[in-house]
């Protein structure tokens, strides 16, 4: 297996060694009186549930992700079937525009959606020029914070779920089409019982990937609000960081860690399941 | 089919909205760069009325900006190269041979995705810190490149497929061994897939902040990511021109190679998801 040998080696040292070095983090604890960490046993873990900011966090990261990645389903479908449409024009053009959001780095859209939600920012301005008195304080605002967070993370996802269901659009035959045409199905007949369907692989790994990207995600938060305020739109990762490289608790970190790779394959093991029926 | 003109009008109407969208985020941040500070709080969506090229003054003749750069395209084209010479033989390997574990390594290639970045860090500086690694640029390679293998693989394996075997039959049979074979038949006709795990490695490496931000401990080994997030640190009024400045600097490089790199990005992208 010569070919194979370098990047299974490689994969083994940067990968499944480490991952299990990690893991294996969560069964020691920081002692700031001795500077050392000291074997603990599952403390971390008992410490976890009764930590009414790591069950906060949980539901934040469940609810960012699940909302984050219908939206941005829901309104890539919409445009790659118009992107797929023989009676639009410049569609090439329009293509390629799409895509500009995916080549700008985390950072940099966190950055620029900070900018957007400053409370005397654009959006803020155009609202006021609306007449809307009272001004949301987007990032400061417990109940708004999140949800700011979230409309970024639609923005930055949506070309590449477009792309990619524009492709699985681009792979149906014209004759499937005809044929529900001539049997007299509406519009959105054709779309759930035909369309979506045919292209259910391509759906599935969209899903996955962007779930598992969307709830791993660490750059928009941390920008934009770091979990704040008083951990209004604290997500996992976030935290785990927090507890990790904020106050040295490596072995806190790794327990939320393990929590979010066991959501994580759970949803590999879902999509697997499906995929080999 | 014809369509009705009104529905026409309606359907381009409805993608120049989307597109906006998508767009003008990205043009605030163009006005921005050319705006004074005042200006950008006076009016902040207005185009920029007198054009000032303060801001890129400010961001490359003064801090780290232009050794943070350098580091960023180190560690960016480090690793690309070492991506693509790990995942060339692992993607061929994948695609004509059946051995023993081959399915369990491409499921293993998907469970990659699912391990989160923290427990990943804590690991890997482990590993890095026997080596010395830590705070260098070395060691942010290796990160990187881990992280663009398991997809850099799949979609290799995905464009090899589309290869028809017989080609390295011929030439095996006329003495050629498996290596050259893969050198001098498979590569030349895979270079869009090669185009493509580069351009995906590319972005991969210059876009991330996570790795970045935990290893890199000084100044002067940041990479653009870390240096912009450092704007909002520092307390007090945020500098949004020359923040907007740089994060501008550090998007169009990346902007350009990724305009000329797409076609095969998404092809290959989309080629490995629909089969």
């Amino acid at each position: 297996m010569p070919f194979i040998a370098p990047a299974l080696a490689i994969l083994c040292f940067v990968s499944l060694y480490p991952l299990i070095q990690g893991v294996s983090r969560v069964f020691y604890s920081f002692r700031a009186l001795t500077g050392k960490n000291v074997y603990s046993g599952l403390q971390n873990f008992v410490l976890l549930f009764r930590d009414p900011v790591f069950i906060r966090a949980l539901l934040n990261s469940l609810v960012w992700t699940v909302t984050s990645v219908a939206a941005m389903f829901f309104i890539s479908y919409i445009l790659a079937t118009m992107l797929n449409s023989r009676h639009l024009r410049f569609r090439r053009a329009f293509r390629t525009v799409t895509l500009i959001p995916w080549a700008l780095p985390g950072v940099v859209v966190s950055l620029i959606w900070r900018y957007i939600f400053l409370s005397s920012g654009p959006l803020n301005t155009a609202l006021s020029s609306l007449g809307v008195i009272h001004l949301p304080a987007w990032l400061i605002d417990t109940h708004l914070a999140l949800w700011t967070c979230i409309i970024a993370n639609i923005w930055m996802g949506i070309p590449f779920v477009t792309i990619m269901i524009l492709a699985g659009l681009q792979s149906l035959e014209g004759d499937i089409l005809e044929a529900a045409a001539i049997d007299g199905a509406s519009y959105l007949q054709t779309q759930l019982r035909i369309i979506i369907p045919s292209i259910k692989k391509v759906i599935l790994i969209i899903l996955t990937l962007e779930s598992i990207w969307t709830f791993n995600s660490f750059d928009i938060v941390y920008v934009l609000t770091r979990g704040g305020p008083a951990n209004a739109s604290m997500t996992l990762p976030l935290y785990a960081y927090t507890w990790a490289y904020g106050s040295q608790q490596a072995g806190y970190g790794a327990a939320i860690g393990i929590i979010i790779l066991l959501i994580l394959l759970s949803v590999v093991v879902l999509y697997i399941r499906e995929v080999l029926q | 089919m014809r369509m009705h003109p009104v529905k026409q009008v309606l359907l381009h109407v409805a993608v120049l909205v989307m597109i906006a969208f998508l767009v003008f985020p990205v043009l605030l941040l163009v006005f921005n760069s050319l705006k004074t500070q005042t200006q950008i709080f006076e009016s902040p969506m207005g185009i920029p009325h007198g054009v000032t090229w303060d801001n890129f003054r400010t961001v490359i003749t003064g801090g780290t900006f232009l050794i943070n750069f350098r580091n960023s395209a180190i560690v960016a084209f480090s690793t690309v190269i070492l991506a693509i010479i790990v995942t060339a033989p692992a993607g061929y390997a994948l695609s004509r041979f059946k051995f023993r574990g081959r399915t369990a390594f491409s499921m293993w290639l998907l469970a990659t995705q699912a391990f989160p970045g923290i427990i990943m860090v804590l690991g890997l500086f482990t590993v890095l810190k026997v080596y010395g690694q830590i705070n260098t640029l070395p060691g942010l390679v290796i990160m990187h490149t881990s992280f663009a293998l398991p997809f850099s693989i799949w979609l290799l394996k995905g464009y090899f497929d589309k290869i028809p075997i017989d080609l390295e039959e011929a030439a095996r049979i006329d003495g050629c061994t498996r290596l050259r074979a893969l050198v001098k038949i498979i590569l030349p006709l895979s270079v869009p897939g090669l185009l493509a795990v580069g351009t995906f490695s590319l972005l991969l490496s210059w876009n991330e902040f996570f790795f970045a931000l935990v290893i890199m401990r000084t100044n002067e080994n940041w990479t653009l990511p870390v240096y912009l997030s450092r704007f909002l640190g520092s307390g007090g009024v945020v500098q949004w021109g020359p923040l907007s400045a740089a994060a501008l600097l550090v998007t169009i490089p990346m902007f350009v190679l990724f305009l000329l790199g797409q076609r095969y990005l998404v092809s290959g992208l989309t080629g490995g998801a629909i089969k």
